[in-house]
């Protein structure tokens, strides 16, 4: 049996991506089970989900504790040790990063394998929707699912346009994967539990869910308030009828841009 | 035959369309929501040709699903937890007017949003057949089983299919979907009894209205062995069945112990009880599928067979203990040579249940069985 654990963001697919393996896998004659960990249904909220492969029916309904695979389609959790917890001797960490995997620094008797899914998803989706491509580098670098059969799966459940451009994620993917190196870094994972749903953003920053950061040009903003109005994670305040955004609460939705009648919030992308 | 990857919830949808259910009514409640949803997406493709009835909430959708079954009409429900437990008192008399409704129950527990089976426990006394099943698979091929029990002339009694909400709910498997005309076969259209419908209604006819207590409990009791007909017929026709339809004896051959266990801690069980044959030790698995009617017969003969029973209840009926812990130790109160029963209370409230958890379970038990004391008798896992 392959045990998978998936490390991601409300948004970016991890759950889709755990079913769309298991889709691809049924469809070569294997079982899987592809198991979600929701919390609060939020978009940037880390999620989990966990996928089981065998020769025969699995029939065990706990969660996974000891993953072979571990992948993170989330760049900024991709920093974080913890995503390698219980990770298997030997095992592979397969992360969303956009450097080789000679420059992460996350360390231990695994190989680390990694792929620019954001940048792939920008470019071929136009959204940083991330689980086809890095689906494209498992199966490049693991052979556990053939990349046909992923094509196949993900064109069954997005029929159409958005079917191609990711399949076309997902192939780009293929090609650009870093292959696994053993982890060298320096950030050993501690025996703490891998990162799930976390606190309201009240209480906690979430500006570590951001890929992108909305900034205000305030000398074209009109003080229509829009954003103020529609901001889900109250981040935005008004002083002096001009919106000022708390970066610790903003979790970089992207609706305040949308929302700005004058174009005034620009959004730029977060560095690694 | 198609293999479908689904999750718990598809497979339930699925379960009704291919039962050509007429008439479905719910409210949504999380987890079991995706159900409506599911059956929506069917009947808006014309895949299913249903009726679904919007209400405002479950006691109505209990009601609503009274009167179609009345009339004459399929019928269908589904549920979870507080949802489940607000559709109490019309569930008394959807038993009581013997209608052939189903019910998907989609386990919630009321401490919060994750699963046990206090929903569906708490309506023991409401006279429906309650059964708790393990996967994905089961889901689907017991909702069919559960309309032709049901339908049955000899029970004429609703039946609750409870699975675990998230463990099942939304996760995806691959299950073996049937061709239609299958199921067409195995599932004859439903007649009522006595049809309310102007074109037949015949006002000699007598009316069913509440049968009493002690025929009401006799119908419930001898419907174990339609339930038992029903699962090995549909295991010849379609290469599945679920042990007799009550109970399913898991590698319990030579075993001096068993763990019983429901839902989908029965699931993960039989990885624990493949490891501890594996290190050669006396022990099987009892699923117990059917609680209500409870399947006294099978456990009599199982205590007889065993020196320790013990079973893991993902319940407890508060101030009195397992609900299927003190079922089976009113099974075998009878039998000349007792074996000891021991109680797990485990996975309340979705308390994660570890395959190790499992097998630290059964060795207590074996422990019990080689004659050793075991304390405490009834524990906390
Ligand atoms: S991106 Fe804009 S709308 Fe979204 S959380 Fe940040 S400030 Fe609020
Ligand atoms: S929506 Fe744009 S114009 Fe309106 S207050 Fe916000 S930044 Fe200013």
């Amino acid at each position: 049996m392959i045990e998978i654990r998936f490390h991601g963001r409300g948004g970016q697919g991890a759950v889709t991506a755990s079913r769309l393996i298991a889709e691809a896998v049924a469809k070569e004659g294997k079982y899987a089970q592809a198991i979600p960990m929701y919390g609060t249904e939020r978009r940037g909220a880390p999620v989990t989900a966990y996928v089981r492969i065998d020769y025969r029916p699995i029939r065990r309904r706990d969660l996974v504790h000891e993953p072979d695979i571990v992948i993170v389609i989330d760049p900024i959790l991709s920093r974080k040790p913890s995503v390698a917890a219980g990770l298997k001797s030997g095992g592979l960490l397969l992360l969303n990063y956009p450097t080789p995997p000679e420059e992460v620094e996350i360390g231990g008797d695994f190989m680390v394998s990694t792929v620019d899914a954001t940048t792939i998803a920008l470019e071929t989706l136009g959204r940083p929707i991330t689980n086809t491509a890095v689906l494209g580098a498992f199966s490049r670098v693991t052979g556990i699912t053939k990349l046909k059969s992923l094509e196949e799966a993900i064109l069954k459940r997005f029929p159409g346009e958005i079917g191609k451009r990711n399949v076309e994620a997902l192939r780009r993917a293929y090609e650009e994967v870093h292959l696994p190196k053993p982890a060298k870094g320096p950030l050993r994972p501690r025996e703490e539990e891998p990162p799930h749903v976390t606190g309201y953003g009240v209480l906690k920053s979430v500006a570590d869910w951001r890929v992108f950061r909305p900034v205000v040009d305030l000398e074209k903003c009109v003080g229509c308030r829009l954003c103020w109005i529609y901001c889900p994670e109250t981040a935005i305040s008004l002083v002096d009828e001009k919106p000022i955004i708390d970066y610790d609460k903003c979790k970089g939705c992207g609706i305040c841009v949308h929302e700005c009648p004058v174009k005034a919030i620009e959004f730029v992308r977060e560095s690694v | 035959m198609t293999v479908e990857v689904m999750v718990g919830n598809k497979a339930a949808a699925t379960g009704a369309k291919l039962s050509r259910v007429q008439v479905a009514v719910a409210f949504p409640v999380t987890p079991q929501t995706t159900i409506v949803e599911y059956l929506n997406e069917f009947i808006t493709k014309g895949e299913m040709d249903c009726e679904f009835i919007n209400v405002e909430g479950e006691l109505s959708a209990q009601v609503v699903v009274q009167a179609a079954s009345r009339i004459g009409a399929r019928t269908f429900c589904c549920t979870s937890g507080p949802g489940c437990l607000y559709m109490h008192h019309p569930m008394h008399d959807t038993s009581s007017l013997r209608l052939p409704v189903v019910m998907a129950v989609v386990h919630r527990g009321n401490k919060g949003m994750q699963p046990d089976h206090t929903d569906l426990m708490s309506h023991i006394m409401t006279g429906w057949i309650q059964w708790y099943v393990e996967n994905n698979q089961e889901v689907l091929d017991s909702i069919i089983m559960a309309y032709r029990v049901a339908e049955d002339m000899r029970v004429r009694i609703p039946i609750a299919v409870g699975y675990d909400g998230y463990i099942l709910s939304y996760t995806a498997e691959p299950v073996d979907v049937p061709e239609q005309e299958e199921v067409d076969d195995f599932l004859p259209p439903y007649k009522p009894t006595p049809s309310l419908m102007p074109e037949d209604f015949d006002p000699k006819a007598p009316l069913w209205w509440r049968v009493p207590w002690e025929e009401h409990h006799k119908v419930i009791v001898d419907a174990k062995e339609v339930i038992k007909e029903v699962n090995e017929e549909f295991g010849k026709r379609f290469g599945r069945s679920y042990g007799n339809g009550l109970v399913e004896e898991y590698r319990c051959e030579d075993a001096e112990a068993v763990i019983v266990a429901m839902g989908t801690i029965a699931s993960t069980a039989r990885d624990a009880i493949d490891n501890l044959k594996a290190e050669g030790k006396p022990i099987g698995l009892v699923k117990l599928k059917c609680l209500v009617p409870f399947p006294y017969e099978d456990f009599q003969r199982i205590g007889s067979e065993v020196r320790a029973i013990g079973m893991i209840d993902r319940n407890v009926c508060l101030g009195v203990g397992g609900v299927g812990h003190t079922f089976i130790r009113n099974a075998i109160y009878d039998l000349e040579e007792r074996p000891k029963v021991l109680g797990f209370h485990a996975g309340l409230a979705g308390k994660e249940v570890k395959v190790s958890d499992i097998e630290r379970m059964a060795e207590k038990v074996l422990k019990a069985a080689r004659g050793e004391s075991v304390s405490p008798l009834v524990e906390w896992v």
